[in-house]
């Protein structure tokens, strides 16, 4: 026993080094996957407070860019308006609306802290648990994908962008159909790779990509960006495809939070599946 | 110096820390972090213990504002763990007890470079490797990690020149 606390008392410093050290390798590795409090993040009370105060600073920086984008987003909305379009069979016309149920709302949000330089890089938003935000919704903005929701208070949530190691979002090319998933290598906040994509298949360039639907999280035809070039993965029969996303995440103001009001029947229906 | 100006200038480096230098992007995937020059300039008089609990409690402070869950804090940790490695192989050669703070007037720029920039890079290596996590990413690690440490290391000598008064004993 004297021994050992010698031994205690001799290695003190090394043996409190590795406690701490254990102590914040276990914080990142499960807070990465998941944050199970906010105290941690950008999502806690007094961060987010702090972060608003300097956001309203700071976001007149980059008002231009941000008012152009829902400008070109009301131009295409106002476009599709009735008042803009001529009846041609005034007689068929009819609404009914037993045939379209609405699935996806939308709660706009605004970004007050963004990191783009990181390996995975999140994005605050000024919206919380008090009207709804809750993890795993999606988040786009007017010109297109951004990311998840990873974690929320009462009235700031934690944003996994598009710019994190894997995002699992179902995305596929707009015109063929072939579907992969969006990655990113921490590189070019600018360029994302598109894994899991057959490599007999060709790949245009210029391509459109968009997401893919159906994991209740983003709805179908979201823009996530266009194909660069293709790229061979060694000893996979894989293409790691190179594209441009659509939206700039530098300079990103604007976003709005996807709800997907169908997701509860859609989870219940796939669970009996599994069993 | 006394403890209530330290408790100042520790609000003061957490602050420049979270609301400016987070923000600024300059390529190359540089970070800039002035906050271990905080630990650098703390006196040496400060026990091993006590320190890695106040690195590693600026350090959780940081991760909270920047969504790291933990780096900064185990990166600060072992900023302050070589540190003290450091200045005990110094002590054995020259005799350090004059001083009360080691800061850039009192030391020179080469003697700067050799402990502040030896640290800052250790810091950052340990900092991008367990972002990273990857062996094969080891180059990239590296190039983040030496120009990160060059920048850094220029701002951490700028804020000592503007901000820090040369103590009245060394000349």
């Amino acid at each position: 026993m004297q021994k050992f606390l010698a031994f205690i008392r001799h290695f003190r410093v090394f043996l409190l080094f590795v406690l701490l050290q254990g102590i914040s390798f276990y914080l990142y590795f499960s807070y990465i996957s998941f944050p199970r409090s906010q105290y941690l993040t950008t999502a806690g009370k007094i961060q987010g407070e702090i972060l608003k105060k300097r956001d309203k600073i700071t976001q007149h920086f980059d008002l231009v860019y941000n008012n152009k984008n829902l400008q070109k987003e009301n131009i295409r909305l106002k476009e599709r308006l009735p008042q803009n379009y001529i009846q041609l069979e005034r007689s068929k016309v009819k609404i009914n609306d037993t045939l379209f149920r609405r699935q996806y709302t939308y709660i706009p949000a605004k970004v007050i802290n963004s990191t783009y330089h990181k390996r995975n890089n999140y994005f605050t938003l000024d919206i919380g648990n008090n009207i709804g935000v809750k993890r795993g919704m999606g988040v786009v903005s007017p010109k297109g994908i951004i990311g998840i929701i990873h974690n929320s208070s009462d009235y700031f949530s934690v944003v996994k962008s598009c710019l994190t190691e894997k995002l699992n979002v179902a995305i596929m090319l707009e015109k063929t159909g072939e579907f992969g998933f969006l990655e990113w290598d921490g590189r070019n906040p600018r360029y994302g790779i598109m894994s899991g994509v057959s490599n007999d298949y060709k790949i245009k360039k210029g391509a459109k990509i968009i997401t893919r639907g159906g994991d209740g999280i983003f709805p179908r035809g979201i823009s996530v960006g266009k194909v660069i070039k293709t790229e061979v993965i060694e000893g996979k029969p894989l293409w790691k495809i190179i594209f441009k996303f659509s939206e700039d995440f530098r300079n990103v103001q604007n976003v709005y939070v996807i709800q997907n009001e169908l997701l509860k029947e859609q989870k219940q229906l796939e669970e009996t599946v599994n069993e | 110096m006394n403890s209530r100006s330290y408790i100042l200038r520790f609000l003061f480096f957490v602050a420049v820390q979270v609301l400016i230098l987070n923000q600024i992007e300059l390529g190359f995937g540089i970070q800039l972090m002035i906050y271990p020059l905080f630990l650098f300039l703390l006196p040496i008089e400060i026990k091993v213990v006590p320190l890695m609990f106040i690195a590693f409690f600026m350090g959780i402070i940081i991760d909270s504002f920047s969504n790291t869950y933990g780096l900064h804090a185990s990166a600060s940790v072992t900023f302050v763990f070589a540190r003290n490695i450091l200045l005990e192989i110094i002590q054995r050669k020259e005799k350090l007890d004059s001083l009360k703070e080691i800061n850039v007037h009192n030391m020179g720029f080469v003697w700067q470079i050799k402990t502040f920039g030896l640290l800052l890079f250790v810091h950052y290596f340990w900092f991008f490797f367990f972002e990273m996590f990857k062996l094969n990413e080891l180059f990239y690690v590296l190039q983040k990690t030496i120009l990160s440490t060059a920048v850094s290391f220029i701002i951490g000598g700028l804020f000592q020149h503007l901000f820090i008064r040369p103590s009245n004993k060394s000349r």
